[in-house]
């Protein structure tokens, strides 16, 4: 490369104001002594300043009628990464969030051994392995567990209302036997939801309930999220 | 009051108060909304995707962008203008193309013949040829960065970002694209 070349191939740099203080110097400088480069400098201001006023032209033939033909084709179900990764989070926290309860992180030994009217076999053995009267030091205060779960309210019931509506626009998709599976799942967890609320508005404290609720909408969310996959085309 | 009003007419979606914009309209599975959408957006999205994959590809890849528009509506959460979020998406599915003729680049890049003819103005270099037309004669690689600095006004290292290449790069390949459209002008 020429010493004339290396100062060409600094113009368009000078132009877009990406030099040091030094470097524009040196180009003004050699600028002011160079006909050649001055002359090369004025065609690319020329050049940038047409391709920032070039205007949209539209395409020659109407091109709608070929979108349209493919619009009437069913709705690809998609989520954005962040959604995706908002959704494995936020499984990843319910699931922690139960594992803890379920490891001793309940507010009461009294309530961890309540009746499991449908909760997770491996409860009552883990019950058994921690030592008493670890809970409420590990966990924190019951206001704090409550804290917790009501944080997630907000993230969980958004992602819940994601998946529907995914599932809800490709239920099409589905056949008609796993649509009444799923919604016979849905219907049974809801119902675990909803009874686990309510004894939790009677009993707060209660750490066995609270560890059900979490797992109870945690499986709704996965069989939410595995219904709505299953509606996505390969 | 006022302004509240006409917010929103920038993006040729609002026809009054209380009116459901067609973006919302195209969401909810309105394609005639979807429609006037796509009149209001077309010549700036075939513009884009002709100037950067060429003529060959535009008509088609405006097309596939305006299906995935349609299919990722419901994501659009209206953080951005629609216009600005629309012109993300006509990107990212022209940069999928572009990434999806790599091979073939390849090739024609390996070609030392195809090089030369790549770099050597037009026989009819002492006429003024059409500033698209020079455009549209770049290499694809120095093409796609002066369409995005010199046209679309992303910086440098904006371009590194989306076409995965060192800043230095992109500001090499757009002094590279404005000298040959130089010499195809007959400036040179």
């Amino acid at each position: 490369m020429s010493r004339h070349e290396q100062w060409t191939d600094q113009l368009s740099d000078y132009l877009d104001d990406e030099l040091s203080e030094a470097e524009r110097a040196a180009v003004e400088a050699h600028l002011g002594e160079c006909a050649e480069c001055s002359k090369t400098l004025g065609s690319l201001r020329r050049i940038v300043a047409e391709a920032a006023s070039l205007t949209p032209r539209p395409p020659e033939n109407d091109l709608w009628p070929g979108v349209a033909v493919r619009l009437a084709q069913p709705r690809r179900i998609s989520f954005t990464i962040p959604q995706l990764a908002a959704a494995s989070l936020l499984l990843a926290a319910l699931s922690g969030g139960a594992v803890v309860l379920l490891l001793g992180g309940g507010p009461t030994g009294r309530s961890q051994t309540a009746t499991n009217p449908g909760g997770t076999a491996e409860a009552p053995g883990v019950e058994a392995a921690r030592p008493a009267g670890a809970l409420s030091e590990d966990i924190g205060s019951d206001s704090g567990l409550a804290a917790a779960v009501n944080v997630a309210d907000a993230q969980y019931d958004e992602a819940v209302a994601e998946l529907e509506r995914a599932l809800e626009e490709g239920r099409g998709r589905l056949d008609a036997t796993t649509v009444s599976v799923v919604e016979q799942n849905l219907s049974i967890i809801d119902l675990a939801i909803a009874e686990a609320r309510g004894a939790l508005m009677a009993d707060p404290s209660n750490g066995f309930l609270s560890g059900h609720l979490i797992e109870a909408r945690r499986r709704k969310l996965d069989l939410l999220r595995r219904a709505a996959a299953l509606t996505q085309p390969n | 009051m006022i302004s509240a009003v006409v917010t929103f007419i920038g993006d040729g979606v609002l026809n009054g108060t209380g009116q459901k914009s067609d973006v919302a309209l195209a969401a909810a599975g309105d394609s005639s909304a979807f429609e006037r959408l796509y009149r209001a957006h077309v010549a700036r999205i075939h513009s884009l995707a002709r100037r950067m994959l060429g003529n060959d590809f535009a008509d088609e890849v405006t097309q596939d962008i305006f299906v995935r528009t349609w299919q990722k509506l419901s994501t659009f959460r209206g953080e951005s203008a629609f216009t600005t979020w629309l012109h993300r998406l006509a990107l990212n599915v022209i940069i999928e193309r572009r990434r999806s003729l790599a091979i073939q680049r390849t090739r024609v890049a390996d070609d030392p013949i195809a090089l030369d003819l790549a770099t050597v103005p037009p026989s009819r270099s002492d006429l003024r040829v059409d500033f698209e037309y020079a455009m549209g004669q770049l290499p694809e690689g120095a093409r796609e960065i002066f369409v995005l600095h010199d046209v679309e006004g992303y910086k440098h290292r904006e371009i590194a970002v989306m076409l995965q290449i060192a800043t230095g790069t992109s500001k090499r390949q757009l002094h590279r694209a404005r000298m040959l459209i130089r010499q195809q002008l007959g400036e040179a």
